[in-house]
């Protein structure tokens, strides 16, 4: 149900995230990353699309997470491929503040949950 | 009704791929015919000698995109049929099945074929090239019965199958006249360290020495080295290199020289035909010079360019050029052009396999190679895309912090 607290899960403190830096994080078993772009948080899923690889020891460039295994881009934005080899979109979650505490969607954009 | 424009592009690899996809997101809503010799829709070739080969995946996952993919996107796939003739004039590509397809733009992206050596007993059975579905398939068979592999050549494929042969518990012997793995692109410095992972992986390294025939009744059984040395064996993968498949152009008066020569935008010699990936020779408008480049990367990068150039939205295609290879329990990242270096510089623990190279050209970095030091890609690519002028000594030195220096010498 959109809106419900359940959609949303708490990662951590807004001011405890350093800009560029990656934080992983799971929900319902699966890894996810959290990072900070200027003001604005994005959060995604931590595996690579293309091969295993967590992205949590990647690297974050401009909008753009990138996969250590080789090389495969991400725009955090959208989740769309900026660097191949990936050719399948990374899921992105819905970011939002409350209370100086960050909470993540616990659905991928563009899914309804229902 | 005006008929519609035909897009044609030969070869359904990476290239071909892209390029269909690249024709549809700009816009263009002509016929989009994608060709290609092999029987299977486009997939992933890079999985072929690691993934594929050990068994850890199969020919199902390989595939870029369902087959939904390219019906939705009104992309006809004509599969299983090869090129046989192209007249430019009359703006036709002749088929293998009799079939004539007339285009208004044509894409050449039908990429390279690997290099078999003639020489005695290298058609026996039991030895392998390595480039298609249907090649690693037959590959993989083989290898499930062998206990010896002799493996010809010691290049990205050769060493590749290297690995997975004894991720299987094969015996491997790599032979190859080159000093070390992989030198001649990664340069003797990260060779050795190549040469030692394997080594340390239970691989029988013949370097400096050439495979000079091959013997077996029907069967191949042994090798023979160019000092008499008689390698037993089941099982042989040659990888010595591909030469790209540019006779359909140069029989069609196309300007050729080793590939495809294409501009900036992918144009070839011909009005209206365009070439990308293993196949094509192209100028890199930055670089001021020619290349060709063999790796999944720019196949897929350049048949995106000349997919959006088809459709009437030229863009000047100047990449900084990257692969990567893993081998056991490593991955190695490279970017830069291929253009050989006056000085490599080694940075971090060569021993502990984890080290990176990177490549000048009068004190400028023209290239990068990273082995497991994957927090160095970025700024690496940024130093080698501003070809920086970087002192040897601050690249080698552990306290120096590459992504400062990548933000002090490269700009934001």
């Amino acid at each position: 149900m959109p809106g419900s607290s359940d959609d949303y899960v708490r990662v951590m403190p807004v001011d405890e995230i350093a800009e560029a830096e990656i934080y992983e994080f799971e929900v319902d078993g699966e890894p996810r990353i959290l990072t900070r772009v200027g003001d604005e948080i994005f959060a995604c899923d931590g595996i690579c699309t293309h091969e295993y690889a967590e992205l949590a020891e990647g690297e974050i460039e401009d909008h753009v997470v990138y996969c250590p295994l080789h090389g495969s881009g991400f725009d955090l934005r959208t989740g769309a491929v900026t660097s191949l080899p990936a050719v399948t979109p990374l899921p992105i979650y819905d970011v939002k503040i409350e209370g100086g505490q960050v909470f993540v969607s616990r659905r991928p954009r563009g899914e309804s949950g229902a | 009704m005006a008929r519609r424009p035909v897009s044609v592009l030969l070869g359904a690899g990476v290239a071909g791929h892209f390029a269909a996809d690249a024709l549809r997101q700009a816009g263009f809503d002509g016929q989009v015919l994608l060709i290609g010799a092999e029987p299977v829709r486009p997939y992933d070739r890079p999985s072929l000698s690691k993934g594929f080969l050990q068994g850890q995946k199969e020919a199902d996952a390989l595939f870029f995109r369902p087959e939904a993919f390219y019906r939705e996107r009104d992309i006809e796939l004509l599969l299983g049929r090869r090129a046989v003739a192209l007249d430019v004039a009359a703006r036709r590509v002749a088929l293998d099945s009799g079939e004539s397809v007339r285009y208004d733009k044509l894409l050449i992206a039908t990429g390279a074929g690997p290099i078999r050596p003639r020489l005695p007993g290298f058609d026996l059975s039991g030895v392998h090239v390595l480039r298609s579905l249907a090649d690693a398939t037959a590959l993989r068979e083989d290898l499930a019965a062998a206990e010896r592999v002799v493996i010809v050549g010691a290049g990205f494929i050769g060493c590749e199958v290297a690995a997975s042969a004894r991720a299987l518990g094969r015996a491997v012997t790599l032979v190859d006249l080159l000093t070390a793995p992989m030198g001649h692109v990664l340069g003797d410095e990260l060779a050795a360290v190549y040469a030692e992972l394997h080594r340390a992986h239970g691989v029988d390294l013949r370097m400096g020495r050439r495979v000079v025939e091959l013997r077996g009744q029907g069967r191949v059984e042994e090798a023979v080295l160019d000092d008499g040395t008689r390698l037993v064996c089941d099982v042989v993968v040659v990888g010595v290199g591909v030469r790209p498949e540019a006779g359909l152009a140069a029989d069609a008066g196309l300007a050729v020289d080793r590939g495809i020569l294409v501009d900036e935008h992918g144009a070839t010699s011909a009005l209206d035909v365009y070439a990308a990936g293993d196949v094509a020779y192209w100028w890199h408008p930055t670089l001021g010079r020619r290349l060709m480049v063999e790796h999944f990367d720019h196949a897929g990068m350049q048949g995106a360019a000349v997919g959006r150039a088809m459709a009437g939205q030229p863009e000047s295609y100047a990449p900084v050029p990257s692969f990567w290879t893993d081998q056991y329990d490593t991955t190695l990242q490279y970017y830069g052009y291929p253009i050989g270096w006056d000085q490599v510089v080694l940075r971090g623990e060569p021993s502990a396999f984890a080290v990176s190279a990177f490549y000048l050209v009068g004190g400028r970095v023209v290239a990068a190679a990273m082995l497991n030091r994957p927090k160095e890609h970025r700024a690496a690519r940024r130093l080698v895309a501003a070809r920086a002028a970087v002192e040897p000594a601050v690249l080698a030195d552990p306290d120096t912090d590459l992504r400062a220096l990548a933000k002090q010498l490269a700009g934001e």
